[in-house]
C-alpha cells in the first residue's frame, strides 16, 4: 500500500513539474496566439478591437500583480517593466494614442499577427524567469475564470 | 515487492543513463557508402534548449528547433554530393525526475544517406562545443581539401558578453560569440576557412560578432535586427549541385539571403533584416570601429538586459565611416506596425546602447522616421 502511494506520488510530481515548466515557458506566446485566432474568427472590427484590447489589459493587470510579488527578483521586475511598456505601445497604436496612427479596421488581423510575432523573435529581450512567467499565466487564468 | 521492483528498475535506468558508451547507431559502415568523396560539407547546430515555440498565421504551433531539424534532414537527404553533420542541442530531461538523459543528438549523412545517429552529453569538456568538435572530426571525410564548407547555427541571439542562461538546462553555464568562434576554430583546424557561415539568430549582425567569426569564414549571413523563430528558409540548400553549380559561394550567399528574406516577408509583420557580409571587404570597417564598439560593450557589461538595447549603428555618428556599407548586402523591410515602421533602411550593422527608461504612463511617443 505504501509502495503504491509512493509510486503515485512520484508520477503526480513528475506530471506536475513538467506541466508547470511547459505552461510557464509557452503560456505567454499561447495567450497572444489565442487572442489572434479569436480576432481572425470574427468579421466585426469593433469586436476585433475589443478582443485585442482586453488581451492587453488582462496581461498588463497580471504583469502588475506579479511585479509587486515578493517571489520575483529585481531583474524580473525590470524585465516585466519593459514588457509592460511594449504592451502599452501596442495598446496605444491600436487606439491611435500617444503619437501613433490608429490601426485601421482592415489591418486588425495583421496587427494581431504582429503582436504574436513580436513575442516570438529569436532574441531574449523579454527576460523574465520561469517562475515569473508561470505566475503571470496563473494570474491570467484566474482573471479569466 | 513493488518497491524492490521499482528499485531494480531505477538502478538499471541509472546505469544506462550514466553509461560512458555512446548509444551510437551506425546505419552503415563508413567507407561503404560510395566510392566518390563528397563535394560539400554542411554543419548544422540547432539550439533547442530554451523556449522555441512559435505560431504561423493560422495559429498552428511549432517548435522552431524541431522544424529546423526536419528541414536539415531534408537538405541532407537531397544532396548526394554532400556530407552533413546535424547537432541538435536539446533540453536536459530526466527520467522519473532523477535520471538524466543525454541532451544532444547527432546525425551524420553522406551521399544523402544517414550513416550514423548518436546521442551525446552536451556538457562534457572545457569548451562548449568540445563534444560536437570531437564528433565532427571522428566522422568527417578525409583527403578532400577542395570541399565547399558551410556552417549554420540556429538559435536565440548569441550573446556578446555575459551569456549566462542561454541554455534553460544549465542556467549558470555561459555561451557567447567567443565560444562559437572557439568551436569554429577547432572545426576548421589548420585547414581552409569555411566558405559560408549562417547565423539564423536575432541581432548577430554586429561588428563584434562578424569580427570574431571572420578568421573562420569567407562569407557570413546574419540578421542585424530581430529575426522571427521561423528562421531563414533552407530551400536554397536543397540540391546544391543545382544551386551552386560553379562553386560561386558569393552569388549563392546572396541568393540564399534573398530567398530567405522573401519567405520571411510573406508572413511576418515584424521587421525582416538579412545581411550578407563579405569578410575580406568588411575588414576595413571592422578595424575602424573596433575600439569604439568594444568600449561600448565594456560600458554595458553587468547591466541587466532590460536596461540595454540594440540600434542601427548608422544612428550613431561614432560608428559612421566612409566604408560602412562596403562588403555588406542588406535585405530590409521595416515592421508593419510599431515605432519603427517608417524606417526605410538599415546599414546592416547593429550596435548597443543604454535604453531610455521605459515609461508606461504618459510620455507621448512620436513614431520614429529615418
Amino acid at each position: 500500500m505504501l509502495g503504491r502511494t509512493a509510486f503515485r506520488f512520484i508520477v503526480i510530481m513528475f506530471v506536475m513539474v513538467y506541466a508547470g515548466i511547459a505552461l510557464g515557458q509557452d503560456g505567454l506566446q499561447k495567450y497572444f496566439n489565442d487572442a489572434s485566432v479569436k480576432v481572425k474568427a470574427t468579421t466585426d472590427p469593433s469586436q476585433k478591437r475589443e478582443i485585442l484590447n482586453t488581451s492587453f489589459e488582462k496581461m498588463s493587470k497580471a504583469l502588475g500583480k506579479v511585479q509587486s510579488s515578493p517571489l520575483v527578483s529585481r531583474d524580473d521586475r525590470a524585465g516585466i517593466e519593459l514588457f509592460k511598456a511594449t504592451l502599452q505601445e501596442k495598446q496605444d497604436e491600436l487606439a491611435g494614442l500617444n503619437g501613433y496612427q490608429r490601426v485601421s479596421d482592415e489591418q486588425l488581423d495583421a496587427f494581431s499577427d504582429y503582436v504574436v510575432q513580436d513575442m516570438e523573435q529569436a532574441d531574449q529581450k523579454i527576460t523574465i524567469s520561469l517562475v515569473a512567467a508561470l505566475l503571470i499565466i496563473i494570474i491570467i487564468i484566474l482573471l479569466v475564470a | 515487492m513493488l518497491l524492490v521492483g521499482v528499485g531494480w528498475l531505477a538502478l538499471v535506468l541509472f546505469l544506462c543513463s550514466c553509461s560512458s558508451i555512446p548509444p551510437a547507431q551506425r546505419v552503415s559502415p563508413l567507407g561503404e557508402e560510395g566510392a566518390f568523396p563528397p563535394r560539400y560539407s554542411i554543419v548544422f547546430i540547432i539550439h533547442g534548449d530554451d523556449g522555441y515555440l512559435y505560431h504561423d498565421v493560422r495559429g498552428d504551433a511549432y517548435r522552431a528547433d524541431e522544424k529546423t531539424l526536419a528541414k536539415a534532414k531534408t537538405v541532407a537527404q537531397r544532396n548526394p554530393q554532400a556530407e552533413v553533420f546535424i547537432f541538435h542541442e536539446r533540453r536536459r530531461r530526466h527520467f522519473l525526475l532523477l535520471f538524466p538523459r543525454r541532451d544532444g543528438k547527432f546525425y551524420y549523412y553522406r551521399h544523402g544517406r544517414l550513416l550514423a545517429e548518436e546521442s551525446y552529453w552536451r556538457d562534457q569538456g572545457d569548451s562548449r562545443f568540445d563534444p560536437e568538435v570531437e564528433l565532427y572530426h571522428r566522422y568527417r571525410a578525409q583527403g578532400r581539401p577542395d570541399l565547399i564548407k558551410f556552417f549554420l547555427y540556429f538559435g536565440h541571439e548569441i550573446p556578446e558578453f555575459g551569456g549566462a542562461g542561454y541554455d534553460a538546462s544549465y542556467s549558470k553555464r555561459t555561451f557567447t560569440v567567443d565560444d562559437l568562434a572557439d568551436g569554429l576554430k577547432h572545426i576548421t583546424g589548420d585547414s581552409t576557412k569555411l566558405d559560408l557561415i549562417v547565423l539564423s539568430t536575432c541581432f548577430n549582425g554586429t561588428p563584434h560578432t562578424i569580427a570574431a567569426l571572420a578568421p573562420y569564414g569567407r562569407y557570413i549571413i546574419a540578421s542585424p535586427d530581430n529575426l522571427h523563430l521561423s528562421y531563414f528558409d533552407l530551400d536554397s540548400f536543397e540540391q546544391l549541385d543545382v544551386g551552386l553549380p560553379d562553386g560561386d559561394v558569393s552569388a549563392f550567399a546572396k541568393t540564399f539571403a534573398g530567398h530567405a528574406f522573401d519567405r520571411l516577408t510573406e508572413d511576418m509583420q515584424t521587421a525582416v533584416t538579412v545581411a550578407v557580409y563579405d569578410v575580406d571587404r568588411v575588414r576595413g570597417f571592422l578595424d575602424a570601429v573596433e575600439s569604439v564598439y568594444d568600449q561600448a560593450l565594456t560600458t554595458l557589461k553587468g547591466q541587466t538586459p532590460a536596461t540595454i538595447e540594440h540600434f542601427d549603428c548608422a544612428d550613431d555618428p561614432a560608428f559612421i565611416r566612409p566604408g560602412m556599407s562596403e562588403g555588406v548586402d542588406v535585405f530590409y523591410r521595416p515592421p508593419r506596425f510599431g515605432r519603427w515602421k517608417h524606417n526605410q533602411s538599415h546599414s546592416g550593422w547593429e550596435c548597443w546602447r543604454r535604453r531610455e527608461q521605459p515609461s508606461v504612463t504618459s510620455q507621448p511617443l512620436e513614431p520614429i522616421q529615418k
